[in-house]
């Protein structure tokens, strides 16, 4: 139990720490903190616009105060999720904007994520069960060669054969012009029909990494003594494999399969761009190339804060799942 | 209930123990045995070295109930053999030849599903780690539970697994644990709980109590020979340790690369073994407590078993070898009470054992004595001992750890004081825990006492250091002269760099030598060490060198500084028995040599006997005993070191039993 609440401590601290980071990095510098922040952000030789402070200004809330003044705001707006106007979604705010995106986003790749998590977690599994047989040839070499090619060649060759040669699925975007967004059968058989192609160019590369590290966890697994003493109690094959291999072998892989889920709200650029996907990732893309600092600053924020929940989730688990972790940290 | 009243599952007759005075060694007319080894051959083929044969045409045989030793240096091939006869050997092992028969049912030939239902009912083992033999994720009922449930042994089984614990001294609130919540004793008799829960006829215990504590030890064997009598298992017992191997088994077989080279009733091994190698594993053990204590050891290592070598494969390290020892390979033959592998003693020309060396004193000619280690010697009077270099006076070290709001402490040192003088060795004796390794913190300055003090005083000078006050630059000047030899010559070594390399770098640092200089003086260090000559060492990576060879490397660093302390913490501990009486007869040399003031950390009593000048025994953090060696373990006054001797395994008793 301490281990757990020693976890969520830690958590709400780094969390608390990486939320006035970015309150105090654009006020540390010298002069006008919105200016800061845009001249940060557009490189240095470049003019600053005087629009863009105004928006960065607006975002940051009551500068005039005493510093703990502002960040008593900064804390009330960051709590009420309330980061200004976008700048180049005006007059929409970027609470706004955020939210617009989210969804698509979350549904797309947390959802491939999880399917790929699982499917490479059991595919390692049936390799490193049926090790150095052809199974485990077919499924570690296929997935070393997988993992060698580019995605955004995979993804242009999805497109290219299913939506623009065989037109069976639309070619970009969350779904078609026709279709008002809400919550209509219409609507919904429309979205999912625009993510077949993203989603299956990341389902086919999302398992690489999961299949090769749960094999090789496994089979190490599996080469130690407690499973060689589980052999010789006579246990069967297959609690073997599943208590001495799987179970442990899956350890490592849980860390690192939350951390990836956390990285969802930030790392899915390409994939955005490659099949212009209304998520996240596209619309930090746009929030760079038009210099909308406001929205920038949400959206990096909101990955941070992704990956701090996600490193919470993932030391949750690892405790629940590997008993020594808990009691070495409560010593 | 009776846990161990006849299974349903198989209508196996209870068995008598057998009695160490009926006629053993040969094959047994009569009496079925219940388990056959016959020619069996184990290689290791990977794929990137070359084919190493690790068992080669191996026959023995195991009676109902008899309790057989396999006794050996490690590499020769003795977990391998164990690993085949369990069936539990994978690629790049096979089994390349010959059959292991159970109760007349073939292993070797035997599918899966048939072995699963023969394992652990009726083979069952202990490894030697047994951190790793359980699994970290199960609580300990768990493991119980899964053992019963494939066997299909489903009622009572709860009682059971109360009853199996009693029998192993264990506290039925261990089921709730986890593996690592145990002491390492604790977990090796959840093992072999775990090995006797389904009353198999044949338990095979690889090593079961090497690394653990001589206290420790001594209980899990006490444990096993009750139980053992009780219930009548039959055991396979290997290790390198001969005293345990010894005192526990009715017969006895050496195994020396990959071969059988003696079997023969324990008693008989201990009053007049045939074979040289077994006289020189017996060579290399005395009993503390003797008034003369002396030791040999077997010059070499073991053959390496991917070359095919012609004749005896003693042969290298034999001191009655002939000519036709290189040439004509022995075979496993009869002799009386036994079998031997060895031209020599077949013909009846090995000479015996010295006249007068009754037990305690096996040393047989031939194998080189430990010189400069007999101790019996007077000890040199006080005066022609130099000034101390080192004192530690009074000293207390307390631990605080805070778990929440608690605060809790422990004294890992308690009130020791102690003197360390050029020339000569104090050993710091007590199991694990007892704070001997805080000394040596306190002593190297990387821990200050919480109260005493620890004063230095160079042999060249008058002033003194106050230890427990030095901080930076200072601490780093005195740690120059106090070096560490540590137990693991494996990792104390980077294994990317090599031997040149890690002796250059005190060189560099403490000397300021440079260019070829560093080299020149680094093949000094290595000769001194014994390693010669140096020129074949300089460029060798750690993992060319055997255990011994390493120990001597790390020797060598730490003489680089030309410290004028050097610590020991158990630095033999973690090395065969047959080649500790060199590196023991080396630290002594270097000791006197040198005028080197040594500390020996060790929980060994026979190497603290055959190295050191003085014993401080220590218990809990309080110094129990303190005095001259020859009278602190020859006649031990405190009762925790009566305890320690008493724990040492005794191959000795068995000559004493009648037979
Ligand atoms: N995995 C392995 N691959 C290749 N050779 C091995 C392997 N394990 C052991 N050997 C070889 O087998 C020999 C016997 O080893 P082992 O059975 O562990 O001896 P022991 O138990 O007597 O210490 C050693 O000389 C070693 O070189
Ligand atoms: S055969 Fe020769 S070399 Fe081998 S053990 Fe006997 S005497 Fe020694
Ligand atoms: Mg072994």
């Amino acid at each position: 139990m301490l281990y757990f609440v020693r976890r969520f401590a830690f958590f709400v601290a780094t969390l608390w720490a990486a939320v006035t980071l970015n309150f105090l990095i654009p006020r540390l510098q010298p002069g006008d903190p919105a200016e800061a922040i845009v001249s940060r952000l557009a490189g240095r030789n470049e003019a600053i616009d005087p629009a863009q402070v105004r928006a960065v200004r607006i975002m940051l809330g009551a500068p005039d105060g005493s510093l703990l003044e502002q960040y008593v705001q900064y804390l009330g707006a960051v709590a009420r999720g309330d980061f200004g106007v976008s700048y180049s979604y005006f007059p929409y705010s970027v609470t706004h904007m955020i939210g617009q995106t989210l969804l698509w986003t979350v549904i797309l790749v947390g959802v491939t994520q999880v399917i790929s998590f699982v499917v490479g977690t059991l595919l390692g599994t049936w390799a490193a069960y049926r090790r150095n047989s052809r199974v485990d040839s077919i499924i570690t070499l296929g997935s070393t060669f997988l993992g060698t090619l580019p995605f955004f060649w995979l993804a242009l060759l999805l497109i290219y054969v299913f939506a623009i040669t065989l037109r069976w699925f639309p070619e970009r975007g969350g779904y078609g012009g026709g279709s008002t967004p809400g919550w209509s059968w219409l609507f919904v058989s429309d979205a999912i029909q625009h993510s077949v192609l993203p989603a299956t160019a990341l389902l086919i590369t999302g398992p690489i990494g999961w299949i090769i590290g749960m094999r090789n966890n496994m089979v190490q697994s599996l080469g130690e003594d407690h499973a060689r003493l589980a052999l010789a109690r006579g246990l069967p094959r297959r609690r073997i494999a599943l208590t001495y291999g799987a179970r442990l072998a899956i350890l490592p892989n849980v860390t690192g399969f939350a951390i990836a889920l956390g990285g969802i709200l930030g790392g899915t650029v390409l994939v955005e761009s490659v099949f212009n996907y209304p998520g996240m990732g596209r619309l930090l893309l746009e929030a760079v190339s038009n210099r909308d600092f406001p929205l920038m600053q949400a959206i990096f924020l909101f990955t941070t804060i992704g990956v701090l929940v996600a490193n919470f989730l993932a030391d949750v688990l690892y405790g629940v799942l590997d008993p020594r972790v808990r009691r070495a940290e409560s010593t | 209930m009776n846990l161990f009243q006849p299974e349903p599952r198989g209508a196996h007759t209870p068995r008598p123990t057998l009695r160490s005075d009926e006629p053993q060694g040969e094959v047994e007319k009569g009496s079925m045995a219940l388990l056959e080894v016959e020619n069996l051959s184990v290689t290791y083929a990977p794929r990137d070295a070359p084919v190493t044969r690790a068992v080669q045409d191996v026959s023995f045989r195991i009676r109902e109930g008899e309790f057989v030793g396999l006794l050996g240096e490690s590499g020769c091939g003795k977990s391998t053999l164990g690993n085949g006869i369990l069936r539990l050997l994978s690629p790049p092992a096979r089994i390349s030849g010959g059959r292991v028969v159970l109760d007349g049912v073939d292993l070797t030939g035997a599918d899966e599903e048939r072995l699963r239902g023969l394992r652990w009912t009726n083979l069952s083992t202990v490894f030697q780690s047994s951190m790793n033999s359980l699994n970290p994720v199960l609580r300990i009922e768990a493991q119980f539970a899964e053992t019963f449930a494939a066997h299909r042994v489903g009622e009572e089984v709860g009682a059971r697994v109360v009853e199996l614990l009693r029998m192993v001294s264990l506290d039925p609130g261990v089921l709730r644990a986890y593996p690592h919540e145990l002491s390492g004793g604790m977990r090796q008799r959840v093992a072999l709980a775990l090995a006797l829960a389904l009353r198999p006829r044949l338990v095979l215990l690889d090593e079961p109590t090497t690394g653990l504590d001589v206290v420790v030890q001594r209980n899990i064997l006490d444990r096993l020979a009750t139980l053992r009598h009780e219930l009548g298992f039959a055991v396979l017992f290997i290790s390198h340790d001969l005293g345990t191997v010894l005192e526990m088994a009715d017969r006895v077989m050496v195994m020396y690369a990959g071969e059988i080279v003696e079997d023969r009733p324990a008693p008989d091994l201990v009053r007049e073994a045939q074979h040289p190698y077994t006289r020189g594993l017996l060579g290399s053990y005395a009993d503390p407590r003797s008034a003369e204590v002396r030791v040999s050891y077997i010059p070499g290592r073991p053959p390496d078993l991917s070359v095919e070598q012609p004749g005896c494969r003693f042969t290298p390290r034999c001191p009655y070898a002939e000519d036709a020892c290189g040439q004509r390979r022995p075979e496993l033959r009869p002799d009386d009470g036994g079998l031997v592998r060895c031209l020599v003693a077949q013909d009846g020309r090995l000479p015996r054992t010295p006249a007068g060396a009754g037990p305690g004193l096996p040393v047989f000619v031939g194998f080189p004595a430990a010189a400069g280690l007999d101790r019996s010697a007077d000890p040199p009077p006080e005066q022609a001992v130099g000034d101390p270099v080192l004192l530690v006076d009074d000293v207390t070290k307390r631990y605080t750890t805070r778990r929440g709001l608690r605060t809790t402490s422990v004294d890992a040192v308690r009130g020791v004081s102690l003197a360390l003088r050029p020339g000569r060795v104090t050993a710091l004796v007590g199991q694990s825990g007892s704070g001997k390794t805080t000394i040596a913190r306190l002593v190297t300055g990387v821990e200050r006492p919480t109260s005493g003090q620890v004063r230095f005083t160079a042999a060249d000078s008058t002033t003194e250091v106050r230890v427990d006050r030095l901080r930076g630059r200072a601490l780093r000047d005195y740690r120059r002269h106090v070096q560490m030899i540590f137990q693991d010559p494996f990792s104390a070594l980077n294994p990317t760099r090599t031997v040149g390399y890690a002796l250059s770098r005190p060189l560099v640092n403490y000397h300021g030598l440079r260019g070829p200089a560093v080299r020149e003086r680094a093949a000094e260090l290595l000769e001194s060490v014994g390693l010669a000559p140096a020129g074949q060492f300089l460029d060798k990576l750690p993992h060319q060198l055997s255990g011994g060879q390493r120990q001597r490397v790390v020797t060598a660093r730490a003489l680089a500084p030309e410290p004028e302390i050097l610590i020991a913490d158990e630095p033999v501990s973690m090395l065969d028995v047959s080649i500790r009486a060199e590196i023991l007869e080396l630290l002594g040399k270097l000791v006197r040599t040198r005028r080197l003031a040594m500390l020996y950390i060790t929980h060994d009593l026979l190497s603290a006997r055959l190295l050191a000048d003085e014993v401080l025994v220590l218990n809990h953090g309080d110094l129990v005993e303190q005095g001259p060696t020859l009278e602190v373990v020859g006649a031990a006054r405190d009762d925790y070191t009566r305890l320690l001797l008493d724990s040492i395994p005794n191959p000795f008793s068995a000559a004493r039993r009648p037979g």
